[in-house]
């Protein structure tokens, strides 16, 4: 592949080190190789057979037995990447694509960040911060309290006079937070302490930094995001809505574009918003504005994430841009080489999160070996995925398997098209939330479109289970197939002789039957 | 052998006959009672973990297979664990008793032995992959043992509370 699009930018860069494992190295180091850039992978011990690992150009060890060694260590990355010639370094999400340090030091080594300054990650990256520049620049924020409560201090006297303030359910939240770490709500006076004393402990052990402020808790509102893309010439415009409602306990569950619940004024008026967010801190690269969004119609800043998100698919499908390329071409100094009146929406599109948890024992992770492993494949659908049948799911890591992103006309069209493909991911040996996806989507509320982040938390769960479970033929299936001797198919490796012909798998014996 | 199901105490028996790679459920108990269940087989499909089977008239695949005592099954559109006894193997012993989900520290217990607990009470919590998790009384009785104080290490599967009745 040649570097057609790099001839004439300012910054160029041919190698590019991905600080990251799992479906985002993976995602990042295939459009790397689409680019006609070499690519080199950083894995851990546990890691030395992943996919990320397979299809780098290179990949480099890095040694230890914990996170702090190997995935959180910029040290040892920067040195995998001057060792292997590596000229620009690629965080994904997660691990360090957030710490301003490690920009830094990716920079003073000479080394292309694919990112925006660490000045912006820095604002951005501290809550209380953010929301000051927020106010000043006239984005709306959350009413709250920014007195920063520092763990260990004595904290209940401002914590209570604070929250007096901003009057109850509030919300506890990191300073240094994200996903949903570190973030406690509080309906009434008398948990105050305890959940606080939760929050810092949780923020503390997360981020290694304890301090908490308060929010207003705003019920029945949406999450809607704006991804926004800036480029060095201080060209910058967004790429519309990602509505990200369906949440647990913070957590997004289902992600789409667009809203249904944002109008074209709306989406202009947030957009606006965003991209007044994102020239606030200088931001260069891609980027997201978070907002939360009342019933009312009104939004309000909630934090910005200076980096590729989890869900960025859903706007890549909508607009038709593929955001780790331009994150490539801003850093290499070139333009965004589209305005704002050229992006467009197509249709609608669906993300649906695939984790390695078990909704009926509160979601905790699961772990166990991916038996079988068999995502769906068809029109419209996208799985970005990091792992491969046989794989071991362990508590190492991020208990995320894969996205599974869908495209069509419109969203009831988008709703059919994700369900039917969930019902086709088939995953045996490991626990996941697949189920509990499909019974999610075909809930009237999420179908209407008038889901709220608390709809998931507030939702009696036996609204959310599927259909009656056939415990007679499950039986009947299990008792057969050991009858069959199918497990021992297995330990053999082959295929089953068909009895009567002798024939594998006799293709007469199986035509006009109909499968599901 | 038995079968049962996650979570759930019945236990069924099937019987079975085969034919020419094709078995067929005679007959299904559930606790000792028959079940009456439309016409059912199953037969290989020809590819490996590939089952067709065929109920009241209506064939459907299912992916089927066996991780130790549990039977993992894909059909219609759902996965599915059924676990497999050895006949007249006893109920669970760890029945009322609270396995740690994952590995993890101990950060609060909210029960003494001897007291008595409602369905649903919060009796411990646990934290693991740095977020905390509540664990809840399965059932209502009185704990007869509390396993671990406040800042132990639990190995995933070991035994945190035990529930009498």
């Amino acid at each position: 592949m040649s570097l057609d699009w790099m001839s004439d930018a300012p910054t160029p860069f041919s190698k590019v080190l991905v600080a990251n494992r799992g479906e985002i190295a993976v995602r990042v180091l295939q459009a790397a190789k689409e680019a006609g850039l070499s690519c080199v992978a950083v894995f851990s011990d546990s890691d030395s057979s992943s996919m990320h690992v397979e299809i780098a150009d290179e990949a480099v060890l890095l040694e230890g037995d914990n996170l702090e060694m190997t995935y959180l260590n910029g040290d040892s990355i920067i040195e995998a990447a001057r060792s292997t010639g590596a000229d620009a370094i690629h965080p994904g999400y997660g691990f360090l694509s957030e710490r301003s340090d490690f920009a830094s030091a990716v920079e003073a080594a000479g080394i292309r960040w694919i990112g925006p300054s660490a000045h912006a990650i820095e604002t951005m990256g501290d809550k209380i911060s953010a929301r000051s520049l927020m106010i000043e620049s006239g984005v709306p924020v959350i009413p709250g309290e920014q007195i920063p409560v520092e763990e260990g201090a004595d904290h209940l006297g401002a914590l209570a006079s604070a929250a007096a303030k901003v009057g109850y359910p509030l919300l506890i939240k990191a300073s240094a937070g994200g996903g949903g770490k570190g973030m406690r709500s509080v309906s009434e006076p008398k948990n105050l302490r305890s959940e606080f004393e939760a929050a810092a402990r949780e923020a503390s052990a997360a981020f290694g930094d304890g301090t908490v402020y308060i929010e207003r808790l705003l019920k029945r509102a949406r999450h809607v995001e704006i991804q926004v893309l800036c480029d060095s010439d201080g060209g910058a415009i967004h790429l519309n809505e990602r509505d990200c409602s369906l949440q647990r306990r913070y957590q997004k569950v289902i992600e789409e574009a667009p809203s249904p619940a944002v109008n074209p004024g709306t989406r202009e008026a947030m957009g606006h918003a965003a991209v007044t967010a994102a020239r606030s801190v200088g931001y260069v690269g891609a980027g997201t504005v978070e907002f939360l969004l009342a019933s009312n119609g009104e939004f309000f800043f909630l934090e910005m994430n200076t980096r590729i998100q989890v869900e960025h698919p859903v706007t890549e499908m909508t607009t038709g841009i593929d955001l780790v390329q331009k994150q490539f071409e801003v850093a290499a100094g070139l333009p965004l080489g589209i305005s704002q009146q050229e992006v467009t929406q197509n249709g609608h599109s669906i993300e649906a999160r695939v984790y390695a948890e078990d909704p009926s024992r509160g979601f905790l992770p699961s772990i166990g070996e991916l038996a079988v492993w068999s995502p769906p494949s068809g029109p419209g659908i996208r799985v970005d995925s990091g792992v491969r049948e046989g794989d071991s799911v362990t508590i190492e890591f991020d208990p995320m398997l894969a996205k599974l992103v869908v495209h069509a006309p419109d969203r009831k069209a988008a709703i059919r098209r994700l369900d039917n493909a969930l019902s086709s991911f088939v995953v045996l040996g490991v626990r996941t939330n697949i189920d509990f996806l499909r019974n999610s989507l075909s809930h009237d509320s999420f179908q209407g479109g008038s889901i709220d982040t608390d709809f998931l938390d507030s939702t009696d769960p036996s609204e959310l289970s599927g259909s009656e479970t056939d415990h007679h033929t499950l039986v009947a299936v299990a008792a057969a197939a050991q009858r069959l001797g199918i497990d021992r198919q297995q330990v053999a490796g082959t295929e089953a002789m068909d009895d009567h012909t002798g024939h594998q798998g006799d293709p007469f014996r199986t035509l006009g039957r109909t499968f599901p | 052998m038995e079968w049962s199901f996650p979570d759930r105490h019945e236990r069924f028996k099937a019987s079975l006959q085969e034919s020419e790679g094709s078995v067929s459920i005679t007959s299904l108990t559930r606790d000792g009672t028959e079940v009456h269940i439309p016409e059912t087989s199953v037969e290989a499909e020809g590819k490996p973990r590939r089952v067709i089977v065929t109920v009241g008239g209506e064939a459907k695949l299912a992916h089927v297979i066996r991780n130790g005592d549990t039977w993992w099954i894909h059909m219609d559109g759902r996965a599915h664990e059924v676990i497999f006894h050895e006949q007249g193997s006893k109920a669970s012993a760890n029945e009322g008793s609270l396995k740690a989900p994952m590995p993890g520290t101990v950060l609060q217990v909210m029960v003494k032995e001897g007291q008595r607990v409602r369905e649903g009470q919060h009796l411990m919590t646990l934290e693991a992959m740095k977020m905390e998790h509540k664990i809840l009384a399965p059932k209502s009785g009185e704990i007869t043992k509390v396993h671990f104080s406040e800042g132990d290490r639990a190995d995933m599967g070991s035994s945190l509370v035990e529930i009498g009745d």
